[in-house]
C-alpha cells in the first residue's frame, strides 16, 4: 500500500480530514492509515449540530440500520471493500480472521435487529406515542432522558459497537470516539449509516485527542465509555455516564463430572482470541482445582501460534514490543501462583515485528486471591479452590458467571448479588450473548424513562 | 574604551545592528561593574567564562546557564543594569504564569518597551488593524506582561483598553488539585464578563488566549456579536492547533481577521505571526533580532534539529535593558528558515505534541 488509507472525522458537516492525525500502524509497524484528530471547538460544534437536529421517524431509522448493516457487511464502504476491511482489521489489532468476520455478520445482523431489541427494554405498562389510544385514560409512554449519546469506544473487539447501533433505534443522536487501537469498524458502520439514510448530523466519528475526549461527553446528555477500573473510578458517580468497566468473567464449577463441561470452559476462555469482556478470567472449582486446570491447559497448549490473518489463527497478536508489555505485567503479577501454562513467557515472536499472545494458566490456593481479578487482553485464566463456605463473596464483581452446579441456593444468591451483571446455568459459555439477553442490562434501561401521559 | 552607552545597544528600531558586535557590545553593558546588573555580575563569578571575552556571537549564547529559575527569589532592583542610573525608568514588574512553582519576575524599562511597541505597532500597520476603536483585552492582567502590552498596544491606537482579568495561577490550581470543575466555573465567569462588555461596548480588536476564544464561541449569541462588532482577534498565551485555526477563520469568525503572538514573559514580550495566505492556517513565527532569538533544539541533545523537525524552544532575551540568554521553554515547535537577517530560527506550530491515551493501559481488555 502506497499512500495510507484516510479516516477522516465524520462530522454533522460531512467527512472532515484534519491537520493534526494519528498514524495507525499494522502489527509489523507498517503505516497503513491516518486517523483525523479533530480539536475541541470541532467536537462542540459538532456536537451543537447534533443537539439541533431532529429525530428521524422510527420506522425510517430501523430501515436504514438494516440497510445499513448490510452495506457494512459485504458492501464498498468509502472505497473498502468487506473483506479488505477485515483484513485490515485483523492486521491493526491482531484478532483472528475467523473472528474479524464473525463479528461484522455479527454487526450486521445486530444492526436489522436493532429496533427489535430496544423492545425487550420498554416496560409493559408503556406505550410508544402519546397518540396511543390507551394514554386517553392515561398511560405511561417510554420516551429518551436525552437527545445526545455519547461513546468512548473501545478496540478490543469490533462487537463493541454493535450496542449503540440500539441508541440509534431509540432515536438518539450518536458521537463515537473511536479507539486508537481499531478506527476501522466505527469509521466504516458510521460511513454506511449514513450512505443508508441518516443525516450528518445524526451519527457521527469523533477521534480526538485524550485531552479533548471529555469534551464528547460533557456535551452529550448520556454517555457510555468503556474502559477498566480507572473508568468506573472517573464515572461512577456520574448519572449520565454508563461506564463499561472490567467483565472479569467467571465460571464456577461444582460438579464433579466436569470433564463434559470442558470444551465450554476451554472456549469461554479462548473465543475471540480471549480479548472480550465476556472472556472467562478465573475457575472456581469446588474440590481440587488442579486436574480441571491441567487439562484447559492441555487443551489450550495445542492452539497453534500463527499470524491473525491465518484461516486458523484462534490467538491474538500484537506488535512484539507491546506482547512484551503483556507478559511483563503478568509475570510481575503472579504473585506465587502455580503456572501450569505460560509461567515462562506468553509471547510467541513471529519474525515480523509482532509476536503472538499465547494461551496462560495459573493455579492459585485461595478463592480470594487477587489474581482472579487481573483480565489480560489474551487468553489468561486463574484457577482457583472454592468450598460452599466461601459463598458469594470471590464470584463477585463479575459480568458473567456461568455456573455449572445444582445448588439452587447458592443459585439464588448469585442471582440476587448486584455485582454480578448475568448468571448463566450449566454448559453456557461466558461469551454467550444473543440480542434478547441483555449484555449488562439492556441499554434501553439506562436510555429510555417512562412518562405520564393523559389526554383528559 | 568607555562601556558606557555604546551607541549599538540604542540603535534606532529601524535598523538591525549586526549581530556580532550587538553580542559583544551587550556583553561589555551587561558584565562591566559600572553598567551590569547586581545580579548579572554576581552570576559571573560563577560561570566559569567572562562573557565580555568568550561571548562574541550569537552562538556564544548557548554557553550560558539558564538561570531563569533564579529569577524568582532575585530583589527586583538587583535586576536593573547599573549604567541606567538610579533613576532608571521602571515600566513594571511582571510574572511568569508560575506553571512549574512560584513566579519568575522581570523589570521592563521604558526604552525597552518602546523598541518593542513600535516594532509591534509597524506590524499591526502592516496587518491592516483598525485605525482607532476600543480593544478588549481578555486575559491576564495584574502581574502579566500580557494585559499591559495589549494597553499600551491600544493607547498607541488611540483606543481604550476594556478588560476581563484572569488568574491563570488559580486556573492551573484548580486543574493541578483535580478540580476542573472549579476551573470550568471560572472560566465560565470570565466569559459571562466579555459578554457584557461585547454587549454594551464598541470593541474594534479583541485580545485573547485559544482556550478562551474556544469556549466563547461555543456562544452563538457571542459569535454574532463578535462577528458584528469586531475586525481582528489577537491570540497569544496558548497554542492554537491549526485544525482549530481552519474553523475559527472559515466557519465561526469568517469575517475577522485572526492573528497570533508567540512570546513569553521571559523574553519581555512577544511577536506576531508572519504575514502569510490565511488558507496556511500553520501559523509561523519570526523573531526581533537580535533582541529576541527562538532556537528548536531536540530537548535530549540540546542540538538543533532540522528544518522542518520539531523540538524544544529556546529563547534568548538580549537588550541594554534586560540579559536572559538560553532560556528552554517548555514549548514544542517546527523549525522554519529564518527571514534574511533574523538571528536564530523561525517557529511553526507551537504546541505540545497529541497524546491520544494518557499513558499506556495493559490490563483490562479494553
Amino acid at each position: 500500500m502506497d499512500e495510507p488509507i484516510q479516516l477522516d472525522a465524520l462530522g454533522a458537516g460531512g467527512p472532515y480530514r484534519s491537520r493534526s492525525r494519528l498514524p495507525i500502524r499494522e502489527l509489523g509497524g507498517l503505516l497503513i492509515a491516518e486517523l483525523s484528530l479533530v480539536p475541541r471547538l470541532f467536537v462542540q460544534r459538532t456536537m451543537a449540530a447534533l443537539r439541533r437536529a431532529r429525530t428521524m421517524p422510527a420506522d425510517e431509522r430501523a430501515a436504514a440500520l438494516t440497510r445499513a448493516g448490510r452495506l457494512f457487511e459485504t458492501g464498498v464502504v468509502g472505497d473498502l471493500g468487506a473483506e479488505e476491511y477485515r483484513h485490515i482489521v485483523s492486521r491493526v489489532s491482531g484478532m483472528p480472521i475467523t473472528v474479524v468476520r464473525s463479528a461484522a455478520s455479527g454487526i450486521a445482523h445486530r444492526a436489522g435487529e436493532a429496533y427489535r431489541t430496544t423492545r425487550y427494554a420498554r416496560p409493559e405498562g408503556a406505550v410508544d406515542d402519546w397518540r396511543d389510544p390507551l394514554t386517553r385514560t392515561g398511560q405511561a409512554v417510554w420516551t429518551r432522558r436525552g437527545d445526545v449519546f455519547a461513546v468512548h469506544a473501545a478496540g478490543n473487539h469490533p462487537g463493541v459497537h454493535t450496542l449503540w447501533l440500539e441508541a440509534l433505534a431509540m432515536g438518539y443522536r450518536v458521537a463515537v470516539r473511536p479507539s486508537r487501537r481499531e478506527p476501522f469498524t466505527p469509521h466504516r458502520l458510521i460511513t454506511a449509516l449514513r450512505e443508508s439514510g441518516f443525516g450528518e448530523d445524526q451519527v457521527v466519528l469523533l477521534p480526538t485527542d485524550y485531552s479533548v475526549a471529555d469534551d464528547v461527553i460533557k456535551d452529550a446528555d448520556l454517555a457510555m465509555v468503556y474502559g477498566g477500573e480507572e473508568v468506573v473510578n472517573k464515572y461512577g458517580d456520574d448519572v449520565r455516564v454508563l461506564p463499561q468497566g472490567p467483565g472479569r468473567s467467571k465460571i464456577l464449577l461444582t460438579e464433579d463430572d466436569w470433564e463434559r463441561h470442558l470444551g465450554t470452559i476451554v472456549e469461554s476462555v479462548s473465543a475471540f482470541g480471549g480479548t472480550a469482556c465476556v472472556n472467562t478470567t478465573a475457575v472456581f472449582v469446588a474440590g481440587d482445582p488442579a486436574p480441571v486446570a491441567a487439562a484447559v491447559a492441555e487443551r489450550l497448549a495445542a492452539i497453534p501460534s500463527l499470524p491473525p490473518e491465518d484461516d486458523a489463527a484462534v490467538l491474538p497478536v500484537q506488535p512484539v514490543a507491546d506482547a512484551r508489555a503483556v507478559e511483563k505485567y503478568l509475570l510481575d503479577h503472579v504473585d506465587g501462583a502455580t503456572p501450569l501454562l505460560g509461567g515462562g513467557g506468553i509471547v510467541h515472536d513471529l519474525g515480523d515485528g509482532s509476536g503472538v499472545l499465547r494461551p496462560a494458566v495459573f493455579l492459585v490456593d485461595r478463592p480470594d486471591a487477587p489474581q482472579t481479578g487481573i483480565e489480560l487482553s489474551f487468553p489468561c485464566v486463574w484457577f482457583a479452590p472454592w468450598s460452599p463456605d466461601d459463598g458469594v463473596g470471590p464470584l463477585r464483581n463479575t459480568l458473567v458467571l456461568t455456573a455449572m452446579t445444582r445448588d439452587d441456593d447458592l443459585v439464588d444468591r448469585l442471582v440476587d448479588d448486584p455485582s454480578i451483571r448475568n448468571v448463566y446455568l450449566g454448559d453456557a459459555p461466558t461469551f454467550w450473548m444473543p440480542q434478547w439477553v441483555p449484555h449488562d442490562a439492556y441499554l434501553g434501561e439506562f436510555l429510555m424513562r417512562t412518562k405520564g401521559v393523559i389526554r383528559a | 574604551m568607555s562601556p558606557r552607552t555604546d551607541p549599538i545597544l540604542d540603535c534606532p528600531i529601524d535598523q538591525v545592528p549586526d549581530g556580532r558586535e550587538f553580542v559583544e557590545a551587550a556583553m561589555r553593558w551587561h558584565f562591566s561593574p559600572e553598567t551590569g546588573s547586581p545580579f548579572w555580575l554576581e552570576r559571573a563569578k560563577t560561570l566559569g567564562f567572562d562573557p565580555r571575552a568568550d561571548v562574541r556571537s550569537f552562538e556564544d549564547l548557548r554557553r550560558f546557564p539558564n538561570v531563569a529559575n533564579e529569577l524568582r527569589e532575585v530583589r527586583v532592583e538587583d535586576l536593573i543594569p547599573r549604567g541606567y542610573g538610579p533613576d532608571a525608568a521602571v515600566v513594571g514588574v511582571y510574572e511568569s504564569g508560575g506553571t512549574t512553582g512560584p513566579p519568575k519576575r522581570v523589570v521592563v524599562l521604558r526604552d525597552w518597551l518602546d523598541r518593542l511597541l513600535l516594532r509591534l505597532e509597524q506590524d499591526l500597520e502592516a496587518r491592516g488593524y483598525p485605525e482607532s476603536g476600543n480593544w478588549l483585552s481578555l486575559g491576564p492582567t495584574g502581574p502579566h506582561i500580557y494585559g499591559e502590552l495589549v494597553r499600551r498596544q491600544a493607547e498607541r491606537r488611540g483606543g481604550i483598553r476594556l478588560a476581563v482579568d484572569m488568574d491563570p495561577r488559580w486556573v492551573k490550581r484548580s486543574i493541578a488539585e483535580g478540580r476542573a470543575e472549579e476551573a470550568e466555573r471560572y472560566a465560565e465567569h470570565l466569559i459571562d464578563q466579555s459578554a457584557h462588555l461585547l454587549r454594551t461596548q464598541d470593541v474594534r480588536v479583541m485580545v485573547t488566549t485559544p482556550p478562551l476564544l474556544t469556549r466563547l464561541a461555543r456562544r452563538d449569541a457571542l459569535v454574532s456579536l463578535v462577528n458584528e462588532k469586531v475586525s481582528v482577534i489577537s491570540w497569544g498565551g496558548a497554542h492554537m492547533d491549526p485544525d482549530t485555526h481552519y474553523l475559527l477563520r472559515t466557519e465561526v469568525f469568517p469575517g475577522v481577521k485572526l492573528y497570533g503572538m508567540y512570546g513569553s514573559t521571559m523574553i519581555l514580550g512577544g511577536l506576531p505571526e508572519r504575514v502569510v495566505p490565511p488558507e496556511q492556517d500553520v501559523i509561523v513565527f519570526d523573531s526581533f533580532s537580535p533582541y529576541i532569538a527562538f532556537e528548536v533544539v531536540d530537548p535530549r541533545t540540546g542540538e538543533s534539529v532540522r528544518i522542518g523537525d520539531r523540538g524544544q524552544v529556546v529563547m534568548h532575551h538580549v537588550s541594554k535593558s534586560f540579559l536572559l540568554p538560553n532560556n528552554l521553554e517548555r514549548d514544542l515547535a517546527t523549525r522554519v528558515a529564518a527571514p534574511p537577517g533574523q538571528t536564530g530560527d523561525s517557529v511553526a506550530d507551537v504546541g505540545p505534541l497529541p497524546t491520544f491515551e494518557d499513558e499506556p493501559v495493559i490490563e483490562g481488555v479494553y
